[in-house]
């Protein structure tokens, strides 16, 4: 809608439904658009899990070992799985790392679908940070201590 | 897109009818009246969120001044050295009951307050989907919250922290834990029920056109934070049925010597403690994201990146519990984990606040005591938020672990990420619900003092942590170097105290008829300030088509067509209060839904359950048994009589050529999803436990220990094929009654009763003919926990399947209107899903470590 569009409730409502006949139909996935935290969410605990199990296995001031690599693939999984997410999102919605709000003023199609992408792609973004940071302590430990 | 002449031409510009004034006259009549909150003693019985909403945030805020007020106690214990003023008893109660009310009576409820107060509005909504809901939750609150601090008075108040660590908190005597433990329990459902309430609100009653995309960031904030409560409250409950096991019975969880662990407690504990620090910033944060565009006068700059942001912060929030266990002697490898997760959430934090800048710095600012407590509070949650990165450094936490450095800290990071947020949040939105303006004089003044005596108490706290200052202590002795720094802590406090009661006063003032506040007073854009200057109890005199984020600054014509009535459901015709129910995604309208009038029903449910709790707490068991009873009866009455009504018409039109049924089930209705959402919060519950099982697995040596019964295969097997056979019959039964196969839906829905139950005995043969007895050991203990669960569920399916075979023969539920049969199949999905991984890990794990040599 533009500025000089009528914006009389009939016609507002005549234009919402044109919206649904229109827009191309979203699967209403909403939750998608968080997959890059939950990618973040399940490496955590399965970090979590490597360092705690092994650390009561082996006892304190053990060598890390077996444990490092363990978190190495399981980051190395979790960046795939987070690629393969930034790839999905591509193809379902275009991914954008911009949302141009500064200029916000339309509700389209166009504009819902590149909110969602713009979420989407950027939750990935702090996901990627996110995953990394935690990867970072099996790099720089060496033992259970 | 461009409406074409043709479709111009089809559609008037002013339905006739509208343009009547007698007739929207007539409309605002019959719409005031049912509306109406009722009259004398009745008025108690109000379920509106208008009524609901002020009580709930009146609560908040009186037992926020009793917590301060122990605080100020607190302080002038403290305020010199070898100090007697109260004793070292009192003292205990004093901290734990402040810390305990700060957070549990005020922090979140006030959370729940306020959003069921103006969710609403916000969303154009008449009011929220399950009103007597938010009435049943304000009263446990309300309940729950009188019980846990009324016991100070009775030198009974919980004493050992405000997190209740064991050993000390299972082995003293005296009922304060207990009370802690229950009270809270109780006030927990309270909350979860509000969760429940307000994702429903905004996924489902926003109104025509208000796209995902359009929403108010406090509903997506709401909507977050809703999710987060669902995951960070179950887990301390699950923690809190252990705990008063142990307390109770003497089931040992935390017990060292007989197989248990205090750290599990801790784990659990802060599974939900952490996340509830966000749970607490975010809707607050969230009021300072509804008034900075007003007062910059544009539209916010960067409305996904708060989206994405508010996301992101509230998933790492649920990897940082440990960094308050960093001192435990975890092995360093997963102090690491959680210090980076803990350094992460710094990221999306920080994005809120400078998106929040960047929309002040485009915009034109207007100064306005919203705007001042806004910017205070950014100043006070950047301190805090730096210290915070400091303490999530393992090393730099190690020194400064429990001592005033983190009371300071924490203290920055509730006052500018809650408190001050919120007075500016009541300054700004005082006008919506009451209709008149908070004094500006008043509001500067408390400002000012309140900004100045919290900096002067907390700023030295920093430095009297650092000098070693241990939190918790009763008093300290003469030659630390403490003496000043804490005596200034103290004068602060008390200029705090002050600052916060001139603004109680100017809240509770009565206010002249001068005061009344314009329409739309800070000539904001979103769409609440739609509302008349005289708040009406109808919320929305017609239910708005949006198309915008702020349409009062886009359309010039969009109050006055919703003054007169233009849009959706203008009038009440049948006499029912009515809302519009709509898609999740793109806000197309499903149902015309018959909201909940005034009911004494939700009131008398929350007394009955309270009292289970109280009584519990004193074992008084014949009490608590008849209490129960009482309130599966009113609930049993609420459901019957209260709720999925058939209509007397199929559908009706709503307005603006639209039409919307009046009956809905499964996935498009309002109490499918709330059952859905529920029951996500009781697996979160459930996962606890489980959780408790891995943990005493993975602390364990060998475990189950050697020499101890373990339930064996056979009869958790049983109980697997049993549970599948329940499951698999109320799934059929279900689409059976839907293809009106009613005969065949209930010998399916009666096998599934039968099987059900027989589940669940057969999952508790297993133990009980082993011979487990759960004082022995934390194994038999966790297994007949997650026994007891399994049959709680099952009996809770059970009465539902009778109350749906009941409603079959009653003809309340048919093939067409099929709504308790569909939210009962919600509830079996999840409670068939808990059953089978309960009986999976009872026949599974102890057969595999018994055989080990």
């Amino acid at each position: 809608m533009t500025d000089e569009q009528p914006q009389e409730p009939k016609a507002a409502a005549r234009r919402d439904r044109q919206f649904h006949g229109e827009a191309a139909r979203q699967a209403p996935a909403l939750w998608r658009i968080v997959t890059g935290p939950i990618i973040w969410g399940a490496h955590f605990l399965v970090c979590y899990w490597i360092g705690a199990a092994w650390c009561a296995h082996v006892g304190p001031g053990a060598p890390l070992g077996p444990a490092r690599w363990a978190v190495a693939g399981a980051t190395v999984l979790a960046l795939l799985a987070l690629a393969l997410a930034v790839r999905s999102i591509g193809r379902r919605r275009g991914l954008s790392v911009e949302d141009d709000d500064l200029v916000f003023r339309a509700d389209t199609a166009e504009e819902r679908r590149r909110f969602l992408a713009h979420v989407a792609t950027l939750l990935c973004i702090v996901s990627l940070a996110a995953i990394l940071f935690t990867a970072l302590p099996a790099v720089l430990l060496e033992t259970c201590r | 897109m461009t409406p074409t002449d043709e479709t111009r031409a089809a559609a008037p510009a002013h339905p006739d009818c509208q343009d009547d004034p007698a007739l929207r006259a007539a409309q605002e009549a019959r719409l005031r009246e049912v509306w109406a909150a009722p009259p004398g003693w009745r008025y108690w019985t109000a379920v509106n969120n208008t009524e609901v909403g002020r009580w709930y945030t009146a609560s908040a805020i009186f037992f926020m001044l009793f917590a301060g007020a122990l605080a100020l106690i607190v302080r002038a214990q403290l305020a010199v050295p070898e100090n007697d003023l109260v004793s070292p008893e009192f003292y205990n109660q004093a901290f734990t009951l402040h810390g305990t009310a700060m957070m549990f009576l005020f922090a979140v409820p006030i959370f729940e307050a306020v959003a069921i107060l103006i969710l609403p509005s916000l969303l154009g909504a008449r009011d929220l989907p399950f009103p007597r809901l938010s009435a049943f939750g304000f009263w446990c609150y309300l309940i729950g919250g009188i019980f846990v601090c009324g016991s100070i008075f009775f030198d009974a108040a919980p004493d050992a922290g405000w997190f209740m660590y064991p050993p000390l908190a299972t082995v003293q005597g005296g009922i304060g834990a207990d009370i802690w433990l229950l009270g809270l329990s109780f006030i927990e459902v309270a909350s979860i029920a509000a969760a429940v309430e307000l994702i429903v609100g905004v996924l489902k009653c926003r109104p025509p056109g208000m796209r995902m995309n359009l929403t108010p960031l406090y509903a997506w904030y709401v909507l977050i934070v809703g999710a987060m409560i669902l995951f960070a409250f179950p887990p301390l409950i699950a923690g809190d049925i252990l705990f008063e096991l142990e307390r109770m019975f003497d089931w040992p969880f935390f017990d060292p010597e007989r197989g248990g662990d205090p750290l599990l407690w801790q784990h659990l504990f802060w599974i939900f403690g952490h996340p509830e620090v966000y749970i607490i910033f975010l809707p607050s944060i969230a009021l300072l994201a509804m008034m900075i565009p007003t007062f910059a006068g544009r539209p916010i700059a960067g409305y996904s990146w708060i989206v994405l942001s508010a996301m992101g912060t509230g998933f790492i929030s649920f990897g940082l519990w440990a960094h308050h266990m960093f001192t435990t002697g975890l092995p360093s490898i997963s102090l690491g984990f959680f210090s980076a997760a803990s350094e992460a959430v710094a990221i999306p934090t920080g994005i809120q606040i400078f998106v929040f800048i960047a929309t002040l710095m485009l915009g034109t600012v207007k100064r306005s005591v919203p705007m001042l407590w806004s910017m205070g509070a950014l100043a006070i949650f950047v301190m805090g938020g730096l210290t915070g990165v400091m303490v999530a450094v393992a090393p730099f936490d190690f020194q400064a672990h429990d001592s005033y450095f983190v009371v300071a800290h924490l203290h920055f990071t509730l006052f500018g990420g809650m408190l001050f947020p919120l007075v500016a949040g009541i300054h700004y939105y005082h006008p919506l619900i009451t209709g008149k303006m908070l004094s500006r004089r008043l509001g500067i003044w408390s400002f000012w003092l309140c900004f100045l005596g919290f900096v002067v108490c907390f700023l030295p706290m920093h430095l009297t942590g650092l000098r070693g200052m241990p939190r918790r202590v009763w008093t300290y002795p003469d030659d630390l170097g403490w003496n000043t720094l804490n005596l200034v802590s103290s004068v602060g406090a008390f200029v705090f105290a002050l600052g916060f009661l001139v603004f109680i006063w100017d809240l509770a003032r009565p206010k002249r008829e001068a005061e009344r506040a314009p329409r739309n007073p800070w000539k904001a854009g979103a769409l609440e300030w739609l509302q008349e200057a005289r708040p009406e109890s109808w919320g929305v005199r017609s239910i708005p088509q949006v198309s915008s984020r702020y349409p009062l600054w886009d359309d010039p014509e969009f109050v006055k067509n919703y003054d007169e009535g233009r849009f959706y459901l203008p009038d009440a015709e049948e006499g029912r209060r009515e809302g519009l129910v709509t898609s999740v995604l793109d806000a197309e309208p499903e149902q015309v839904l018959r909201i909940a009038g005034p009911s004494v029903l939700p009131l008398l449910s929350a007394i009955a359950l309270g009292g289970v709790f109280i009584f519990v707490t004193f074992h008084w068991w014949w009490l608590t048994g008849i209490s129960a009873a009482a309130a599966l009866a009113a609930i049993l009455v609420w459901v019957w009589t209260g709720t999925a009504e058939h209509p007397e018409k199929e559908t009706k039109p709503i307005g603006l050529g639209r039409e919307a049924p009046l009956y809905v089930s499964g996935p498009k209705s309002t109490g499918w999803w709330a059952m859905f959402i529920t029951m996500l919060g009781d697996l979160t519950a459930f996962l606890g436990l489980i959780f408790g099982l891995f943990f005493f697995l993975t602390v364990h040596e060998r475990f189950p220990p050697p020499g101890l019964p373990v339930p064996g295969f056979e009869w958790p097997a049983a109980a697997l094929g049993l549970t599948v056979v329940s499951w698999l019959a109320t799934w059929g039964g279900r689409r059976a009654n839907a293809a009106g196969h009613v005969g065949a839906f209930r010998a399916l829905l009666a096998l599934a009763l039968v099987a059900g139950i027989a589940a669940a005995a057969a999952l508790g043969a297993g133990p009980w003919l082993a011979g487990m007895d759960p004082t022995v050991h934390s194994w038999p203990a966790i297994v007949w926990t997650l026994v007891a669960w399994s049959a709680a569920h099952a009996a809770v399916g059970a009465i539902m399947q009778v109350f749906c075979l009941v409603a079959s023969f009653a003809g309340r539920l048919t093939p067409r209107c099929d709504a308790d049969i569909r939210n009962t199949e919600v509830f079996i999905h999840f409670h068939a899903f808990a059953a089978i991984l309960t009986a999976v890990a009872l026949a599974a794990f102890p057969e595999a470590a018994e055989l080990k040599p």
